[in-house]
């Protein structure tokens, strides 16, 4: 197979990767609530900038950064619950879960917060692309017979694969993993047998957040920039693996995360960079008329 | 409150009215402009526009329902057309402004066919999907639209021989462009389509089952809506002489969006309302700086918190210009509700 073919498969896998651990937030949290938190991406941008600040102020090693970003990005996750989610939810009846007010409410809410997370950010921070110290840029390069690769590809893969086992085993294993799928799968009987769904629902934002976090971080350190609006095109980019995957299937979302990414990087043979975004939004579109369900998904009842 | 509309002549309320329109659309400018307040009329030629923006977009985002996260996608698209026929071609102001228009309309409709039938949500991704295209080919089809350099008119607005170079002539035309539009929009809403698309908003498959044709009509109605978003895009480029693909990305179309539920999704006074306040509140608060788009997010945030209905709901709004214009507004009180 050619060298150079190769080499973009793995590193649109990378990129992909990258896309499906925003994209589980985003599919977690619709699966529990129903919704569409329209300020995940800026939890991506807030763990890329808790990151940053560990290194800039606090030289912390690798590993520690990336822990850091793990936790504030599940704080922010835990905070944005609290503060666009909660006080919409105060009626718990049948007829107000499934409101097309209470959704339209929510997805609003979450809108204006994203607004404010990422205004303040760039107000404290600046507009301007903040970069890495180069030290911690993971873009040494590796050869592998002829195929030259990078440290950061292979920390971007490796770290996400240990996530999505980690997040299988949250979900299968332990008790608020099953507690997450049950109110996923029916709210009101979850609710019924005595499931606490404000625990939930907190537990869900902040596991969706802390990956989101994670791989703004890690993106960070691969491409060595930073910036107060870096989570706009990824987080566009994991809704529509989500849009894809069929909304609330995980396994969807990752795999239809995974295509994006390896189209997106081949298409950048055909095409200049500016143009390869709109993979993506073709991808979008195509899928919404000819698959409204998701490839992946299950027929969802009409609400 | 049906005594006082009885009660007064509606020629003297409209009159009224149209008195207090005239006042404020056409005096006070003309005083800040003779008190060398220019700047004041640039503030007011913007918060216009977006009048005429927030108004087509609480069409379709406020009556028929139907989130819309990709408007400034189409004022864009009128913007391009009119700027790049005057540029390249010379055409007067006269042809590009309906042709502006006419080309966001037409986008609208081929964006609307495919999506038309998906609903909530999804309708809601597609056209944020559809957003972003319109704004990645006006950013990197340098041969046609010149990408990030944007595109400048020279030529000062033309019509009938007089030309419109001042600040407070170019006012003058967005402000009669800006009630004409908004009086076709306020019409359109409050006519028996207007009721139709509320019906289609509450409940589709009833409304479908009253022999409503619910996708025709959603595609009209978002056929208008983006023909007048064109129409505020072409206005635009005229009187700001130059535009680049900033200024028709996603945040626009949020602030769009904000004036809407800010003012109260479905209520057009609301909207129009909305977007004064956001156009304005940030030059008010000059010292926020660059936390413009912070207050902007904060007014969004809590008046969905505090006021699910924005600042005059639906109804209350109707209610509010009623008891304030009387009876001049009765051409919209017959057809709302059940009254």
């Amino acid at each position: 197979m050619d060298t150079y073919f190769l080499m973009q498969v793995i590193n649109g896998l990378s990129v992909g990767m990258v896309y499906a651990l925003i994209a589980i937030g985003f599919t977690l949290i619709f699966g529990v609530l129903n919704v569409v938190n329209f300020a995940h991406g800026e939890m991506y941008t807030i763990g890329a900038f808790a990151g940053l600040v560990c290194i800039n102020l606090l030289g912390w090693p690798l590993a520690f950064v990336i822990l850091v970003a793990l936790v504030v990005g599940g704080l922010a996750g835990i905070g944005l619950e609290r503060l666009a989610f909660k006080p919409f939810r105060r009626f718990q009846d049948e007829a107000s879960l499934k409101s097309r007010a209470m959704r339209e409410a929510t997805l609003l809410s979450s809108l204006a917060v994203s607004i404010i997370i990422k205004e303040l950010i760039q107000h404290f921070f600046g507009a301007e692309m903040q970069t890495i110290p180069a030290q911690y840029l993971l873009n040494e390069p590796i050869q592998l017979g002829s195929i030259s690769l990078s440290t950061g590809q292979f920390l971007i893969l490796g770290s996400s694969i240990v996530m999505l086992g980690g997040l299988q085993y949250i979900l299968y294993r332990t008790r608020i993993g099953l507690s997450i799928r049950a109110i996923s799968n029916n709210p009101l009987g979850a609710k019924y047998v005595g499931l606490s769904v404000d625990k939930t629902i907190i537990a869900t934002f902040a596991v969706g957040s802390m990956l989101g976090g994670a791989a703004g971080i890690m993106v960070g350190l691969y491409y060595g920039a930073i910036f107060p609006t870096m989570g706009f095109a990824p987080s566009i980019k994991a809704f529509v693996a989500m849009v894809m995957g069929g909304l609330s299937s995980i396994p969807g979302a990752v795999i239809c995360a995974l295509i994006l990414g390896v189209c997106e990087a081949l298409a950048t043979d055909f095409m200049t960079q500016g143009w390869s975004d709109m993979v993506a939004y073709s991808f979008l579109i195509l899928t919404l008329i000819f698959f409204p369900q998701g490839i992946f998904g299950a027929r969802r009842e009409r609400v | 409150m049906t005594d006082s509309i009885s009660t007064t002549s509606p020629w003297r309320s409209r009159l009224l009215t149209a008195g207090l329109l005239l006042f404020v659309l056409a005096v006070v400018p003309a005083i800040l402009s003779a008190l060398g307040k220019s700047y004041y009329v640039q503030l007011a030629n913007s918060a216009l526009i977006f009048c005429i923006l927030a108004a087509s977009m609480n069409l379709i985002t406020g009556t028929a329902g139907l989130l819309c996260l990709g408007h400034a996608a189409f004022y864009g698209i009128g913007a391009y057309t009119a700027a790049l026929l005057a540029s390249n071609y010379g055409l007067p102001f006269l042809v590009t402004l309906p042709l502006g228009g006419l080309a966001a309309g037409v986008a609208g409709v081929l964006v609307a066919l495919p999506t038309m039938r998906l609903i909530s949500i999804y309708f809601a991704v597609a056209t944020l999907g559809v957003g972003e295209i319109i704004h990645v080919s006006l950013l990197n089809w340098v041969s046609l639209t010149r990408g990030p350099m944007g595109v400048q008119i020279y030529e000062p607005i033309t019509i009938f021989g007089y030309r419109f170079s001042s600040l407070l002539s170019i006012y003058y035309i967005i402000a009669v462009l800006a009630c004409i539009s908004i009086y076709l929009l306020w019409r359109m809403t409050n006519s028996y389509f207007g009721n139709a698309l509320r019906s289609v908003r509450e409940d589709d498959q009833c409304a479908e089952a009253m022999g409503i044709n619910v996708v025709k009509l959603k595609i009209q109605a978002f056929a208008a809506s983006t023909f007048f978003a064109g129409l505020a895009g072409a206005v635009m480029a005229h009187s700001a002489g130059y535009i680049s693909p900033d200024s028709f990305q996603f945040s626009e179309s949020i602030l769009i969006l904000a004036m809407v539920v800010v003012g109260g999704l479905g209520s057009l006074p609301g909207g129009l309302l909305g977007a004064l306040l956001l156009i304005l509140l940030p030059e008010v608060a000059r010292s926020l700086g660059d936390m413009r788009m912070v207050a902007v997010g904060v007014v969004m945030f809590l008046s969905i918190l505090l006021l699910p209905k924005g600042l005059f709901g639906e109804v209350s709004a109707i209610d509010m210009a009623r008891r304030q214009f009387n009876a001049a507004w009765i051409g919209g009180r017959q057809s709302v509700g059940w009254k």
